[in-house]
């Protein structure tokens, strides 16, 4: 298929269960294109995480293939696929340090050593964008409520411009205004890049094709707007 | 009691009177329903068991004098070492034995020889007296530092396995997500290394030296002998600690650099 920014390929991962292996992925196959939101839901443990941590390469002994602009994994390296197609898990973590120090921990890492990390100004504009224009650059991070350090930690992502964003339940825990926000910020991206996000809460507004991942396989289930 | 060279003679009363204190003990245990009364008869027996082996051992390699029967018996040593620290360290990944080996034997082997080759130029340089004591000491205490730092880091991993996963999805190389645990877990050893070197002589005079003076040896010399043992082993945990913990930590993570949390470890290991 043309046009697929995030492609993946018959994805098979068996878990060791309690009552013997559970297949957990059995032949789930995706394509995400440029622009393109999709939401994937379905019951608790029916491996929605493990299917996001596959998209990411994070996810070892997962069989199939995953594609990126056409190229696998192998092709890419996974350090820099991770770059490209970034995984938010569902906790925020936010090391010890300020906002600062927070926002700007992508480019502490080798692998963005040739690039330039925002500046305060930068980091000021982002926060006041996604309604923390209160929380200060010196915040100490510990100090955040549960709704703000989940949008820090989501700006950091975003801050370090992927392809695809994956978000693993990104307003399970927030009130209805940091929500808003999280919503906001992931339509924003998505006009250049793409979003798969597992939710299983009300519709948000977000216009968004929906799959469900049921028996180790995903099924459309219709567009959400 | 009899007196050959400074040094007074135990013979068996002695060794049999200082048993009955640990029947003592074992009345102790017993009346306050301790429990302790198996495990202190069986701690006193190989007590009295492995130091008579000991010393028949050591007598018997000190008569043969051959280099390649101290190096056998220093490998050994090494070996006994790292099926310790594998013991002690029940969380950490497969395969630590081989990098404990190579970090204790490493350690072991260049400190010892530079305490008997370079400070004390024993002649010949693989005389048993002197190499077998100092290699034990050295072994032993870089055993414990390895033992400790092992088992920390793969602690402090899991208790940062969220972090983690954070910090691989941003892109980070293992050595970036692990090195703050690694840096924790490395200190952690050097800290009942560099107490005991604080509290050396004001606390408790060292074992070695009270050895020595029990022997006959005159207190300075025996003082000049401590500093540099205690230094060496100190340089020895230190070494070993930092090869330990840098031979290992890469194997908490997959090939493809993702760290495998507790959930995932066996899934994963199953697949390799």
């Amino acid at each position: 298929m043309s046009g697929a920014l995030l492609e993946a390929r018959d994805l098979r991962f068996v878990r060791r269960g309690d009552a013997g292996p559970l297949k957990v992925l059995d032949g789930a196959s995706l394509t995400v294109a440029r622009g393109e939101i999709v939401d994937i839901s379905g019951p608790s443990g029916a491996g929605k995480t493990t299917l996001l941590r596959a998209l990411a390469v994070m996810q070892p002994g997962v069989a199939g293939d995953v594609l990126l602009d056409g190229r696998p994994v192998g092709e890419i390296g996974a350090r820099e696929w991770r770059v490209r197609v970034a995984l938010l898990p569902q906790k925020p973590v936010l090391v010890s340090g300020d906002v600062r120090t927070n926002l700007r921990l992508p480019w502490q890492l080798k692998v963005r050593a040739e690039d330039r990390a925002p500046d305060d100004d930068e980091l000021r504009a982002a926060l006041d964008r996604v309604g923390l224009a209160e929380v200060a650059l010196d915040r100490e991070a510990v100090r955040l409520s549960v709704g703000q350090a989940a949008r820090v930690a989501l700006l950091r992502v975003v801050l370090t411009a992927p392809d695809v964003l994956l978000l693993d339940e990104p307003d399970a825990a927030l009130d209805a205004d940091s929500a808003a926000q999280v919503a906001q910020l992931t339509t924003q991206f998505a006009r250049d890049g793409a979003v798969v996000r597992v939710r299983h809460q009300r519709p948000d507004g977000v216009r968004a094709r929906r799959l469900r991942l049921s028996a180790g396989r995903l099924h459309g289930v219709g567009d959400s707007d | 009691m009899t007196e050959t060279a400074g040094v007074v003679a135990i013979g068996w009363p002695q060794l049999v009177l200082s048993a009955g204190f640990m029947v003592l003990v074992g009345i102790i245990s017993i009346r306050l329903s301790l429990g302790i009364e198996k495990d202190l008869a069986i701690a006193t027996v190989r007590t009295y068991l492995q130091l008579f082996i000991l010393g028949l051992v050591l007598r018997w390699v000190f008569g043969i004098d051959s280099a390649w029967l101290v190096l056998a018996l220093m490998l050994l040593m090494v070996l006994m070492a790292a099926r310790t620290i594998l013991n002690r360290a029940p969380d950490a990944p497969a395969g630590i034995f081989g990098s404990s080996v190579v970090s204790m034997g490493l350690t072991g082997f260049i400190v010892t020889f530079a305490v008997t080759g370079l400070v004390v130029q024993v002649e010949p340089w693989y005389r048993a007296q002197y190499v077998i004591p100092i290699a034990g000491m050295v072994l032993g205490n870089s055993m414990t530092g390895i033992a400790l730092a092992l088992e920390r880091v793969f602690a402090d991993l899991d208790g940062r396995a969220e972090e983690l996963v954070a910090l691989v999805a941003l892109g980070a190389t293992p050595w970036e997500a692990a090195s703050p645990s690694v840096r924790k877990a490395i200190s952690a050893a050097l800290i009942p290394t560099i107490n005991s070197m604080a509290a050396a002589g004001i606390v408790f005079i060292p074992g070695m030296m009270t050895g020595q003076i029990l022997a006959g040896a005159d207190p300075l010399a025996a003082s000049a002998y401590q500093i540099v043992v205690m230094l060496m082993v100190a340089a020895a945990t230190a070494i070993g600690s930092v090869a330990a913990v840098m031979l290992t930590f890469r194997r908490r993570f997959s090939t493809d650099g993702v760290y495998l949390e507790k959930g995932i470890r066996e899934d994963a290991e199953a697949h390799r």
